[in-house]
C-alpha cells in the first residue's frame, strides 16, 4: 500500500513540470490578450502614416503567400520524390540529414545567407522577392517532413489498387496518393505559415523596411511586416513596449491561429483517417 | 522531383560557401585570434569572438538547466502518466508554445520578465544573462519535450508490460525500463534544444544587455552578455559591404554554422541508434 501511494505522490510531483509549462503559456497568451482593449479594428485598415497596421499585415501576408508559393511545390514534390521514387540508400540518408540540418538551421544564418545569395548575388536587393526566398528556405524542411508523413499513411492497398488497374506510378501518385495525403499536405503548409510567420532574424536584412510608402507595387521592392517593425520599434527606436503592444497582439493572433489550425487538422486527420474505419 | 529533393543539399553546401566566402577577409586577417580574442570592439576595428562564443554558451547553458529537467519530466508525465484523452491536448498547447514568434517572446521579456529581474535582484537593469536564459528556457522546453516524448512513446509494451508482470511498480518501470531505453532520444531532444537555443537570436538579443564581455567572475548570470546570434542582428544594419567589420559577422555566421551543424548531425546519430535498438 504504501508503495502505491508513494507512486501517486511522485507522479504528482512529475506533474508539476507540466503544470509550469502550461501555465507560462497562458501568462503569456493573457498578458497579450489583456491588450486587446487597445486595438481597435479600423486601424487594420488604416495606413501606417495614420497611425494604423494596414501596410505591415498586408505586407507579412506578401510574404507568407510568396514564401508558400515557393516552398509549397518544391516540399510537396520533394517528399514524393523520396517517399515513392528514391530508392532507399546513401543518396536519400543524406538529404535525410540535409532536411533536418537545415530545419535546425538558426534563422539569423539563413538570413545572413539570404543577404549574401539573394539580395547580393543574384541582384534582389533588400526586396520581397529576396524575402520570400529567404522564408521558403525555412518552410521547406516542414512542408517536406509533413509530406512525408502524410503520404506513409496512404495505405499501400489503394496504390496497389490503382497499379493493378494499368496506371503508371506518375498516375498513381497523382489521382491516388497526393488527394489521399492532401488534408496532411496542407496541414504541413500550415505549420510551415506559422513558423515563418513571425520570423523576425531572417527578413531582418533581406525584405524588410520600417515605413513604405504604400504597398510595394513589384516583387522587387522592399516591404513592411508586423515582426520586422515590433523588432526595430522597441531594439533600434527604443519605443516603449506599451506603444507597441498593438502590433505585438496582431502577429500572435496571426501565428497562433495558423499554428491552433494546423496542429487541430493534423491530430483531427491522424485519428479519423477515412479508410482506417 | 529528384531536383526539388536535393535542393536541401545544394542550399546547405551554397549557405557554407557562401558564408564562408564573405567571412574569409576576417579569418585571415586575425587567424585563430578570431575564435580566442578577448576583444570585440567596432571601434577599435578588433574583432575576437571568445565573449560572443562564451555569451551564447552561458546563456544557453543556463537554459538549459531549466529546460531539460522542465522538459524531460513533462515528456514523461505526458506520454506514461496522464490519461490517453488528455495526451493531444496538453501536447498541441506545448507545440503552440513553440510557435509564438521569438520576438514576441523578447517583447514579453522586456516588458515582464526584464523588470521583475531587476526587481528581485536589485539590479539596476534587468537586461542580463539570467533573463536571456529563462527566456531561452521557456523557448527551448517544447523541443525537449516532443522529441524525448517521441521516444519515450516508441518504447515498446513489450517492455514495460514484462517489467510490470514481474512485479514492478510503475514508477520503477518507469524509472528502470522506459527511461533508460529512451536514453539516446532524450539525449538528442536535450542537443537539439542545444542546436535551437543557440541560434536563438530576436528574443536573446532582446533581453541579453548586449556586453562584448566574459562577465567576473564568468558564472555571473546578473551582467549583461552578448552572444553570436545578437551581434550579428545588430551590427548587420551598419557594417559597410567589404569592411572587416561586414566580413568578421560573417566569421560570426561560419562559427555559428558549424557548431549547429555538428549539434543537429550527433542529434541525428543519436536518434537513429535510439531506432535501430529499438529494431525499428
Amino acid at each position: 500500500m504504501a508503495g502505491k501511494i508513494s507512486e501517486k505522490v511522485f507522479f504528482a510531483i512529475l506533474g508539476v513540470p507540466t503544470i509550469i509549462c502550461l501555465a507560462v503559456f497562458l501568462w503569456i497568451t493573457s498578458i497579450l490578450l489583456s491588450g486587446i482593449g487597445t486595438l481597435r479594428l479600423d486601424l487594420l485598415t488604416t495606413s501606417v502614416l495614420k497611425g494604423g497596421f494596414f501596410e505591415m499585415i498586408v505586407g507579412t501576408a506578401y510574404l507568407l503567400l510568396g514564401a508558400t508559393g515557393v516552398a509549397g511545390p518544391i516540399g510537396v514534390f520533394a517528399a514524393i520524390y523520396l517517399t515513392e521514387y528514391a530508392r532507399h540508400g546513401r543518396l536519400t540518408r543524406i538529404i535525410d540529414q540535409a532536411i533536418n540540418n537545415l530545419a535546425g538551421m538558426p534563422s539569423i544564418i539563413i538570413g545572413l545567407f539570404g543577404y549574401t545569395f539573394f539580395c547580393r548575388q543574384l541582384g534582389l536587393g533588400i526586396s520581397l522577392a529576396a524575402g520570400w526566398l529567404t522564408l521558403a528556405l525555412m518552410m521547406l524542411p516542414i512542408v517536406i517532413r509533413g509530406t512525408e508523413e502524410a503520404i506513409k499513411m496512404v495505405p499501400n492497398t489503394f496504390k496497389e489498387a490503382a497499379l493493378a488497374l494499368g496506371a503508371s506510378k506518375w498516375e498513381t501518385t497523382k489521382s491516388i496518393t497526393l488527394p489521399s495525403a492532401a488534408p496532411g499536405i496542407i496541414t504541413s503548409v500550415l505549420l510551415g505559415i506559422a513558423r515563418v510567420a513571425g520570423e523576425t532574424a531572417a527578413i531582418l536584412f533581406t525584405a524588410c523596411v520600417l515605413v513604405t510608402r504604400g504597398l510595394p507595387k513589384s516583387p522587387f521592392e522592399p516591404v513592411m511586416a508586423l515582426a520586422f517593425n515590433l523588432f526595430v520599434k522597441i531594439v533600434a527606436l527604443g519605443e516603449p513596449p506599451e506603444k507597441v503592444f498593438g502590433i505585438a497582439l496582431i502577429l500572435f493572433l496571426l501565428v497562433i491561429s495558423f499554428a491552433a489550425v494546423g496542429i487541430a487538422l493534423r491530430i483531427y486527420y491522424r485519428r479519423k483517417q477515412p479508410w482506417l474505419r | 522531383m529528384l531536383l526539388c529533393a536535393l535542393l536541401s543539399i545544394i542550399f546547405l553546401f551554397l549557405m557554407l560557401l557562401f558564408i564562408a566566402r564573405e567571412g574569409m577577409q576576417a579569418l585571415l586577417t586575425f587567424g585563430m585570434d578570431f575564435v580566442t580574442g578577448h576583444v570585440w570592439d567596432t571601434n577599435l576595428n578588433l574583432y575576437g569572438a571568445l565573449p560572443l562564443i562564451y555569451g551564447s554558451l552561458m546563456v544557453v547553458a543556463g537554459a538549459l538547466m531549466v529546460a531539460v529537467p522542465l522538459g524531460v519530466a513533462t515528456a514523461i508525465f505526458v506520454e506514461e502518466v496522464l490519461p490517453f484523452s488528455l495526451r493531444d491536448l496538453i501536447k498541441s498547447l506545448i507545440e503552440l508554445l513553440a510557435s509564438i514568434p521569438s520576438v514576441i517572446y523578447g517583447f514579453i521579456g522586456v516588458l515582464f520578465l526584464a523588470p521583475r529581474v531587476a526587481s528581485i535582484f536589485g539590479l539596476s537593469s534587468g537586461t542580463v544573462a539570467l533573463t536571456a536564459s529563462l527566456v531561452l528556457a521557456v523557448m527551448t522546453v517544447p523541443t525537449i519535450v516532443s522529441i524525448s516524448g517521441e521516444t519515450i512513446a516508441a518504447v515498446p509494451k513489450e517492455y514495460k508490460e514484462a517489467a510490470l508482470a514481474l512485479g514492478a511498480t510503475k514508477w520503477q518501470t518507469v524509472k528502470d525500463v522506459v527511461i533508460p531505453t529512451a536514453k539516446s532520444g532524450i539525449l538528442a531532444s536535450v542537443m537539439l534544444g542545444f542546436g535551437r537555443a543557440i541560434g536563438e537570436t530576436v528574443a536573446v538579443l532582446m533581453v541579453a544587455g548586449n556586453v562584448a564581455m566574459i562577465p567576473t567572475p564568468p558564472w555571473n548570470f546578473l551582467s549583461p552578455v552578448y552572444t553570436l546570434t545578437a551581434v550579428i542582428a545588430m551590427q548587420m544594419g551598419e557594417a559597410a559591404i567589404g569592411t572587416l567589420e561586414y566580413s568578421a559577422l560573417f566569421g560570426l555566421g561560419l562559427i555559428l554554422f558549424i557548431i549547429t551543424l555538428i549539434v543537429n548531425s550527433l542529434a541525428d546519430i543519436l536518434v537513429k541508434r535510439g531506432v535501430k535498438r529499438l529494431g525499428g
